[in-house]
């Protein structure tokens, strides 16, 4: 079920906040652990069951994890549990086809089909061991509430990606107010209209440039086609995410925010301190620095670093551990080289803005600009690899892109835009600076400012409904992942 | 030891670590106040420091210290 659909926004979700408001307290988890497993069921039925198999696993795990004294093995096995089903449906077919390809075998198999928000409720189920593991959160006795915790609708098919110990809390004991439910609300009409009203109308721009074969191209059409696509993606992944963290308001929830205007970055690092953060954030805490940290402690470091110095060895594990976040960042994102080669290719300017230290903002306006100017093209660029469906596209797109190569027989710009998609190219170019973000506060208080405010987002609620309506165009970019 | 001496140490550690002339460490200061603090520089830190004070830190430490006067609590209490 997709919360830009006239099922969910018409009949599902009133009907499950209405039920959450009359019931009582102790069994406002369970309507909503129900609704969650019938939200998940109603598009992905047969896949029920491996989401409720992977909450046994780790409820029984962590129990065990904090019990006995063979902690690390346990949790070893269990992350292992989670991510063989992880790889099985997401990577298999994309190991065999590789296996295939280098063998120029023919390993008969049937495609295996990807269960919808595996990779992002997997990465919270690791995210619950690990956290019981470090002793930072008491592991769950009751197996409802760490149900409800992955599968969550709200957070399930697309993220935020919600650690356990920032909800623990909140999974024990939370409240629902009128302000709560009033800015979800408002909050979740935001991300609906960035997603409708600017996500769709970019993404049928750059759908029909990355659409086109590679020779029917020029330099300003692929620019076109980039751009787009990058507004496309912002407002497509930061309005879901603005729904999920409106809805969880609506029923007491906080999640932390997931992105913070990125396209404002100087420089890459920042971008990827801003733009989905839960993700960003759990590579940092569960992968990169428990593997800087595991290098820094072996033997071979304090061998290293005395013959190599300190300051030497430590940009050395650094990059190695970078390097394998970076890739296994670029996986997660599918199973497929374009986004292998995507990670890598940030983990890349990572690595040399922490070697260089361009990531410190400069002080001059023209220095600022400059840096802020860098970060974009190599966002803009990346993000034609990330599009791209194989490296060999990606390549020749961005050939063209430079004017190295130009196609043959071509439509004229115009073919590509109509006026309602530039001025959304316009609109989307403003909004995702920090302008309007003053919007849904309400401390003010000034009555004729929250009426307008409000009148408003009344306005863009009915223009999206309006829009959903009228097109057949609306998957999310992120429930392929 | 009290928090002032584990601050001019910390002070000290931060300096060379992150090759600064001047820095004034306060109990709010984050990574994102000081130039350079970031993931290579971190590990640099999170090794001096633990050579300098004589102790471990866990792994949910290295991952949840937000700001220095986090940092100088959990020093007081592990050489305490």
């Amino acid at each position: 079920m997709l919360f830009s659909s006239t099922v969910f926004l018409f009949l599902f979700l009133p009907i499950v906040c209405l039920l959450h408001l009359l019931v009582r307290k102790e069994l406002k988890d369970y309507v909503l652990l129900l609704a969650s497993i019938f939200f998940y069921a109603w598009g992905e039925p047969r896949y029920v069951a491996v989401m409720l198999l992977t909450i046994i696993i780790n409820y029984v795990g962590a129990i065990l994890i904090s019990k006995y004294k063979c902690k690390k093995t346990l949790l070893l096995l269990t992350i292992l549990g989670d991510l063989s089903f992880l790889f099985y449906f997401k990577y298999f077919n994309f190991f065999v086809e590789n296996i295939n390809e280098l063998f120029g075998d023919h390993i008969d198999f049937i495609k295996v089909i990807m269960p919808i928000g595996i990779s992002f409720y997997t990465f919270q189920a690791i995210s619950y061991v690990v956290d019981v593991y470090r002793e930072e959160v008491e592991p769950q006795k009751n197996i409802y509430k760490l149900a409800l915790y992955i599968t969550l609708f709200p957070q399930l098919v697309a993220g935020p990606i919600v650690k356990y110990h920032d909800v623990a809390d909140q999974i024990e004991n939370r409240t629902v107010d009128f302000e709560k439910v009033a800015y979800g609300v408002k909050r979740f009409i935001v991300g609906l209209a960035k997603k409708v009203l600017l996500a769709n109308t970019l993404g049928a721009v750059a759908d029909k440039v990355f659409t086109q074969p590679i020779d029917q191209l020029d330099c300003m059409t692929t620019w076109l086609g980039a751009i787009c696509y990058t507004f496309q993606i912002y407002y497509d992944f930061s309005g879901y995410s603005d729904m999920a963290i409106g809805l969880g308001s609506i029923f007491g929830f906080k999640f932390l925010e997931n992105f913070t205007y990125p396209y404002i970055s100087k420089s890459v690092s920042e971008y990827w301190r801003r733009w989905h953060i839960s993700m960003g954030s759990w590579f940092r805490d569960y992968l990169f620095l428990p593997l800087q940290r595991a290098l820094s402690l072996s033997k071979t470091y304090g061998k290293l670093s005395r013959r190599l110095g300190r300051r030497k060895i430590n940009i050395l594990l650094t990059a190695i551990a970078l390097l394998v976040t970076w890739f296994l960042i670029g996986f997660w994102h599918g199973a497929g080289w374009s986004f292998v080669v995507y990670g890598l290719y940030n983990g890349f300017f990572i690595f040399l803005e922490t070697l260089t230290g361009w990531n410190r903002d400069r002080k001059s306006f023209v220095g600022r600009a400059m840096q802020h100017f860098y970060t974009m093209f190599v966002v803009v660029l990346g993000f034609v690899i990330f599009r791209s469906d194989t490296m060999n596209y990606a390549w020749h797109y961005l050939l063209t892109m430079f004017g190295a190569e130009r196609g043959e027989t071509m439509y004229h710009l115009i073919y590509y835009v109509d006026r309602i998609e530039i001025i959304a190219l316009i609109v989307g170019a403003i909004c995702s600076a920090p302008l309007c973000r003053k919007m849904l506060e309400v401390e003010g208080r000034n009555q004729l400012r929250i009426a307008a405010v409000n009148l408003w987002l009344l306005a863009l609620f009915i223009l999206s409904a309006a829009s959903i309506a009228a097109s057949t165009y609306n998957p999310f970019i992120y429930f392929r992942f | 030891m009290n928090r002032d001496e584990i601050y001019a140490k910390l002070t000290e550690i931060f300096k060379e670590n992150l090759d600064l002339d001047e820095i004034e460490l306060t109990d709010e200061t984050t990574a994102d106040d000081v130039e350079g603090w970031d993931s290579l520089a971190h590990i640099g830190l999170i090794a001096a420091i633990e050579q300098e004070f004589g102790f471990r830190f866990a792994m949910k430490e290295v991952v949840n210290l937000h700001n220095v006067g986090e940092m100088v609590d959990l020093i007081l209490q592990k050489i305490g």
